[in-house]
C-alpha cells in the first residue's frame, strides 16, 4: 500500500530537471533583465551601501561619513543590550512561527474543501493582515486590558486568574506572539491556498483508487507536494518574524523592561532616535548573518529529505 | 440500511460542527475589523468609553463625510490606486519572467543570483532606505511617481514566490511543446502562466496590499501635496499629542476597501482548482 | 488571457503618461514662495491657514507654501533624505531632540544672526519671551530656532469624585502630601469586587509611557524640579538626577504607582477620566478642545501641577521654528518667523490653535484678556508659563540620556526595584556616555 501510494512523489522525483537546452543562458539573462536592472539599481545597490555603513560613523544629517573600521561591531558584541534583543527575537521567532504555519496550513486546508461561504471565511482571515498596525493595536490593547479586557474574561472561564498582559515582562511576549500570530496566519493561509490549488487533482484520484485515506493522502500527497510552497513559507517567515517591528512598535514599543525589544526596533531606534545609522547598518548585517545561516540549512533540509535530489 | 443512515447524520453533524468552529474561527480573526468599523460610525462621546461598547447609539456617517473633507482624498485614492495598479502589473510580468529563468533555465550562477536575491529581503528597511532614496535622488526622480513605481518593478520576494510555484508544475507539458519547436517565452506564456494563476493572484494581492499600505517610502519621496497617496493623507488625523481617532478609523476603513476588492476579484482564482487535463500518465 | 494582456497593456500605458507629467514645474506668482514643513492634526489646518492669510495680506510679496508632514519619526525621516538631497523646505518644525545633529550636519541657521540683524527683534521683545523657550531653543548657549507655540501640563481632576470623597472641589491639591493624599483617597472600589472601578491619579508608566517612553519623562522632570533636582549640571559633565530630589521624586511616583495599582489601569487615561473611572492625571492644553465637547456632562477643571518640596514647577514643550541654509529665502522665512513672535498675532494664534503664546506680554492685547476671562482652564496654562521649566538641551548624547531615566521609572515602578539603584545605575550609564564624548 504505502508503495502503490508514493506513486505521485516518486514521479516528481522522477522529473528532476529540464533536459539542458542549448541557448539558456542566453535566453535566462533575457528573462532576467528587466528585474536585474531594476533588482541592482534599487536594491541591490542600496543593500551593499549599507554594508559600507556598517564600517563608519554617519548621523544621516551630515553628509560626510568617517571610517570606524570595526568598531560598530565591536560595540554590538560588548552590549549586553544587543544579546537581550537577539534572544527576545529569537524567542518571538520561534514562538511564532509554529503556530502561525500549523495555523495557516489548517486553515487552508480546510478552506480547500467544500466550505459554505468560503469567500468571506477566506476574506475573513485575511482581514488582519490589512488592517493598519495603529488601528489593530488600539483593540488588542483593549482585549488584553487586566480589568475589562475579553482574553482575561475568557481565560477566567477556565478558571485562570487574570493576566496582566502587557505590563508583566513574561506575559508581555506573549501578548506579542498571539498579536503576531493573528497578524500574519492570514497570509501564509493565502500562500498555503495557493500552493494547496496547485497540486493536481489527478494525483488525488489516483490515490483514491488506491484506497488511500485521508491521512495517507494528506501526508503522502500533499505534503510532499506542497514542499517547495512550504519551504517559501518558512523562509518567508523567518525573514518575517526576525524582522518584526510594526507590532511592536504600536504594542509594547519594546517594553515592559526592554522584554519584548527585538532586532529591528533596536535598528530602527539607534538610526531614527539616537541617529547612528553606522551602528544601526552593523546590526542589520548580524541580522542578515543570522538569517543567511538559517536559510540555507533550510534549504539543504529540504533539498535532502523532500525533493530527495 | 439504518447503518448508513447513522453513517449519514454522523457525516451532517460532523459537517455542522466544521462549520460551526470555522465561523466561529472567524469570527474571532475579524472582530478587530469590525470594531473598526463600529468605531468609525462612533461619535468622539462614545469612543471614550471605558470599558468600551461595541454597538454606537447613533450610526454617525458624517464621519466619512467629515474624513473626506478634512483633506482630498480622492485625489489621493487616485494617486495610490495608479501606484498600486503600475506595481502590481509591472511586478507580475517581470518576476514571472525572473522566476522563470530560475525555475526551469540552467545558467551558470543561477545558484548564486538566486541566494542574492534571497539575501536582499535579510536587511531590514530602515537601513537601506536612505541609500534607496539617494539613488533616486541622483536619478532626479524625488517627487514624481516614478519613484514609487520603478523601484517596485523588480522584487526578490515575487520571484522567490513564482520560482517556487513553477517548480511544482510538472514537466511533461513543457517538454511536449518544445518538441512541437515552441519558444521558451511561449511555453511561458502558454503552459507556465495559464497554470500558475493561483500564484499569480497571490503575488497580485500582496504587491497591491504592499503598495497601497506603503507609508514610509511614499512620504519620504513625495513632496508635492497633489501627488499625497491615502497612507499619508490619513497621517493627518495624528500629531504629536491628539489622535482624531473617529476620523481616523473612518479614513482606515475606507483605506482597506480597495485591497478587500483586489482580495475578492483575486480569489476567483483560488476557486477554480487546476485540472491538468492533457497530464495522463 | 488576451483581454487580459489588453488590459495590462493599457494600464500601464495611461499609467506611464499618468506620472510622466508628474514633474510638474513650481509656477512663478512673482512672489517669494516660503515652504514650511509642519505637523499639525487636521483640527488645527483651518486656524493655520486663517494664519498664513493673515500674514500674506500684511507681506503682499511673501508667499508660505505650507506643507504637511506627518509628526515625529516620520518628520525626522523626511529631513534626513530632504537634507542629503538638498530639498529641505525654508521653514521647518524641529524638536531639541535632534537639534543638535542639525547643527552638526550645518543644516540650519543661528537664529541668532537674524535676530540680532538688521532686521531683527528687539531686546525687550526678546527678554519678553519665557525665557524657558528660548532656552529649549538653543544649542550650546546659542539660539538655532524660534517658538511657534507652547504647551506645557496642567492637573486634570473630576470635581464629583473630590465632592463624593469628602474633599473641596474647589480646592485641588498644592502639593506633593496633598496630591499623594487625595490620590489614595479618590482611589476607590465602589461595588466591592475587589477590583478598584475608580483611580485616584494616573502615571504615564508603560505601557502609557508613549513611543520610546518620552511621554514618560516628559511627565517626570516637573517632579525632579518641583524637587530642587535637576537633569544634568550646567557644564553638561555629570548627571544629577540621581541626586537626593531626583530620588525624592522617584519614590512619590513609586509609592503612587504601587499603592493605586497603577499596574493594573488603561493606559488610555483620557477615555478613563472621560468614563469617570479616573479622578485625576497631568495632560496639556491640546486636549482642550476635545474635552469641552466631550466632557459636557462631567465636573471637571485643570489646576496648576501641585507643588513639590522645594517650589511649583511645570514642563514646557511647543513647536519651534528653524530655518535651513538649503533655503533660497532666508530672508523671507525669516520674516515668517519673526512676525510669529508679534503678541497680537500670539494672542490670535493661541486663541484659533488652543496652544499657548510664547511670550508675557499677549496677555496685554484685550482679545486675549476676554479671551482669558471666558476659558477658566485655558488661563491656567497660560498662567503656568511663569513657572515653565524646559527640558534643558543636552549638548550630546540627549537622547540616550532621556532613555537612561526612562529605564530608572520603569525599573521602579514596573520593576519593583529600589529607586536609588534603580537611578543609580542610570546616571553610571548617563555619565559613561558623558565622558565618552569628553573625551573626543
Amino acid at each position: 500500500m504505502p508503495g502503490k501510494n508514493n506513486k505521485a512523489g516518486d514521479k516528481l522525483k522522477k522529473k528532476g530537471r529540464t533536459p539542458y537546452k542549448k541557448g539558456d543562458g542566453m535566453s535566462a539573462l533575457l528573462f532576467l533583465s528587466p528585474t536585474l536592472v531594476v533588482f541592482s539599481t534599487f536594491i541591490l545597490f542600496p543593500v551593499i551601501f549599507s554594508f559600507y555603513l556598517s564600517f563608519q560613523k554617519w548621523n544621516m544629517f551630515s553628509s560626510e561619513t568617517t571610517f570606524v573600521g570595526l568598531d560598530n561591531y565591536i560595540r554590538m558584541f560588548q552590549s549586553e543590550e544587543f544579546w537581550q534583543v537577539l534572544k527576545n527575537t529569537a524567542i518571538y521567532t520561534f514562538g511564532t512561527i509554529p503556530l502561525n504555519m500549523g495555523f495557516s496550513l489548517m486553515v487552508a486546508y480546510a478552506l480547500n474543501k467544500k466550505v459554505i461561504g468560503k469567500k468571506f471565511l477566506r476574506t475573513a482571515f485575511f482581514a488582519p493582515v490589512i488592517i493598519s498596525p495603529v488601528a489593530a493595536a488600539v483593540i488588542w490593547r483593549w482585549l488584553y486590558d487586566p480589568n475589562f479586557g475579553l482574553i482575561n474574561w475568557f481565560i477566567g472561564l477556565f478558571g485562570i486568574s487574570p493576566i496582566n498582559w502587557l505590563n508583566d515582562p513574561t506575559a508581555a511576549m506573549f501578548a506579542l506572539i498571539i498579536m503576531g500570530v493573528w497578524k500574519t496566519f492570514g497570509y501564509n493561509m493565502v500562500l498555503f491556498s495557493a500552493g494547496l490549488q496547485g497540486i493536481p487533482e489527478t494525483y488525488y484520484e489516483a490515490a483514491l483508487i488506491d484506497g488511500a485515506g485521508k491521512w495517507t493522502r494528506f501526508w503522502k500527497i500533499t505534503i510532499p507536494l506542497l514542499s517547495p510552497t512550504t519551504f517559501f513559507i518558512m523562509v518567508m517567515s523567518m525573514i518575517g518574524s526576525f524582522q518584526v517591528f510594526d507590532i511592536v512598535y504600536v504594542l509594547t514599543s519594546g517594553g515592559p523592561l526592554g522584554s519584548t525589544k527585538v532586532l529591528v526596533f533596536y535598528v530602527y531606534e539607534h538610526a531614527f532616535k539616537f541617529f547612528e545609522m553606522g551602528y544601526a547598518s552593523a546590526v542589520s548585517y548580524v541580522l542578515f548573518a543570522i538569517l543567511f545561516i538559517f536559510t540555507m540549512l533550510q534549504m539543504k533540509y529540504m533539498k535532502s529529505k523532500v525533493l530527495g535530489n | 440500511m439504518p447503518g448508513k443512515g447513522l453513517k449519514r447524520t454522523v457525516k451532517i453533524s460532523k459537517g455542522i460542527v466544521f462549520h460551526l468552529v470555522i465561523y466561529a474561527l472567524a469570527l474571532v480573526t475579524l472582530a478587530p475589523f469590525i470594531w473598526m468599523v463600529l468605531t468609525s460610525l462612533k461619535d468622539m462621546n462614545e469612543i471614550y468609553v471605558y470599558p468600551p461598547k461595541w454597538l454606537p447609539e447613533k450610526f454617525r456617517f458624517e464621519n466619512y463625510k467629515n474624513a473626506f473633507e478634512a483633506a482630498p482624498f480622492g485625489r489621493y485614492y487616485i494617486n495610490s490606486i495608479i501606484v498600486s495598479l503600475s506595481v502590481t502589473f509591472g511586478q507580475l510580468i517581470t518576476c514571472s519572467m525572473a522566476a522563470f529563468a530560475f525555475a526551469r533555465l540552467r545558467f551558470r550562477g543561477s545558484n548564486i543570483l538566486f541566494y542574492i536575491f534571497l539575501g536582499t529581503m535579510m536587511i531590514p528597511y530602515n537601513v537601506t532606505m536612505i541609500p534607496s532614496f539617494m539613488m533616486l535622488y541622483w536619478l532626479g526622480w524625488i517627487d514624481s511617481f516614478k519613484a514609487l513605481i520603478v523601484p517596485g518593478l523588480a522584487s526578490a520576494f515575487g520571484t522567490f514566490l513564482l520560482r517556487q510555484f513553477f517548480m511544482t508544475i510538472p514537466k511533461e507539458l513543457e517538454e511536449a511543446a518544445y518538441i512541437d519547436g515552441a519558444s521558451r517565452f511561449s511555453v511561458l506564456w502558454r503552459i507556465i502562466i495559464p497554470l500558475s494563476k493561483p500564484a499569480l493572484a497571490t503575488l497580485a494581492i500582496f504587491t497591491f496590499m504592499g503598495a497601497f499600505n506603503d507609508f514610509i517610502w511614499s512620504l519620504i519621496v513625495l513632496n508635492s501635496d497633489e501627488m499625497r497617496t491615502v497612507q499619508l493623507g490619513l497621517a493627518i488625523f495624528r500629531d504629536r499629542y491628539l489622535t482624531q481617532w473617529d476620523l481616523l478609523m473612518a479614513g482606515s476603513v475606507t483605506a482597506v476597501l480597495p485591497i478587500l476588492l483586489v482580495f475578492f476579484f483575486a480569489q476567483k482564482y483560488f476557486i477554480q482548482g487546476i485540472t491538468l487535463s492533457g497530464l495522463k500518465e | 488571457m488576451k483581454a487580459v494582456l489588453k488590459k495590462i497593456v493599457l494600464l500601464t500605458i495611461a499609467s506611464l503618461l499618468f506620472f510622466s507629467c508628474g514633474n510638474k514645474q513650481q509656477q512663478s506668482s512673482g512672489k517669494t514662495v516660503v515652504v514650511f514643513w509642519h505637523s499639525f492634526v487636521s483640527s488645527t489646518v483651518p486656524a493655520l491657514n486663517e494664519l498664513i492669510a493673515r500674514f500674506e495680506k500684511e507681506h503682499p510679496n511673501i508667499e508660505i507654501k505650507a506643507q504637511y508632514v506627518p509628526t515625529g519619526d516620520a518628520l525626522i525621516q523626511k529631513l534626513v533624505t530632504a537634507i542629503q538631497s538638498k530639498s529641505a523646505p525654508d521653514i521647518s518644525w524641529i524638536h531639541s531632540d535632534f537639534m543638535e545633529d542639525l547643527v552638526k550636519a550645518d543644516a540650519i541657521y543661528k537664529i541668532r544672526d537674524f535676530s540680532e540683524g538688521k532686521n531683527g527683534i528687539s531686546k525687550e521683545d526678546m527678554a519678553d519671551i519665557y525665557p524657558s523657550l528660548l532656552q529649549y531653543a538653543s544649542w550650546r548657549g546659542t539660539l538655532y530656532s524660534m517658538p511657534m507655540e507652547a504647551t506645557n501640563l496642567a492637573l486634570l481632576y473630576n470635581k464629583d469624585m473630590f465632592q463624593k470623597a469628602g474633599l473641596d472641589p474647589n480646592h485641588p491639591p498644592r502639593d506633593w502630601n496633598e496630591l499623594h493624599e487625595y490620590a489614595k483617597k479618590l482611589t476607590l472600589d465602589i461595588n466591592g469586587d475587589g477590583k478598584n472601578d475608580q483611580t485616584g491619579m494616573f502615571l504615564p508608566v508603560y505601557p502609557a509611557a508613549g513611543p520610546l517612553s518620552a511621554w514618560m519623562v516628559w511627565q517626570w522632570l516637573p517632579y525632579l524640579w518641583q524637587a530642587g533636582g535637576d537633569v544634568i549640571t550646567n557644564d553638561q559633565s555629570k548627571v544629577l538626577y540621581n541626586d537626593p530630589a531626583g530620588v525624592q521624586a522617584l519614590k512619590l511616583w513609586q509609592d503612587m504607582y504601587n499603592e493605586l495599582h497603577l499596574s493594573t489601569f488603561t493606559s488610555d487615561y483620557d477615555v478613563a477620566f472621560a468614563s469617570r473611572h479616573l479622578a485625576m492625571a497631568m495632560d496639556g492644553p491640546w486636549n482642550l478642545p476635545r474635552y469641552n465637547d466631550i466632557l459636557k456632562n462631567l465636573n471637571w477643571a485643570f489646576a496648576p501641577l501641585p507643588a513639590g518640596p522645594n517650589k511649583q514647577a511645570t514642563i514646557v514643550g511647543g513647536e519651534y521654528l528653524a530655518i535651513f541654509k538649503q533655503s533660497q529665502h532666508p530672508d523671507a522665512a525669516w520674516e515668517f518667523v519673526k512676525w510669529m513672535t508679534k503678541p497680537e498675532v500670539q494672542a490670535f494664534w493661541a486663541m484659533k490653535s488652543g496652544y499657548l503664546p510664547i511670550r508675557h506680554a499677549v496677555k496685554n492685547v484685550p482679545e486675549f484678556q476676554e479671551y482669558l476671562n471666558k476659558n477658566p482652564n485655558f488661563k491656567v496654562f497660560v498662567d503656568q508659563m511663569e513657572v515653565g521649566v524646559a527640558q534643558k538641551s543636552i549638548d550630546y548624547g540627549g537622547l540616550q540620556i532621556t532613555r537612561h531615566i526612562a529605564e530608572a521609572i520603569e525599573k521602579s515602578t514596573v520593576g519593583k526595584m529600589d529607586v536609588k539603584k534603580a537611578l543609580d545605575e542610570s546616571a553610571d550609564k548617563s555619565n559613561r556616555l558623558l565622558s565618552s564624548y569628553s573625551k573626543k
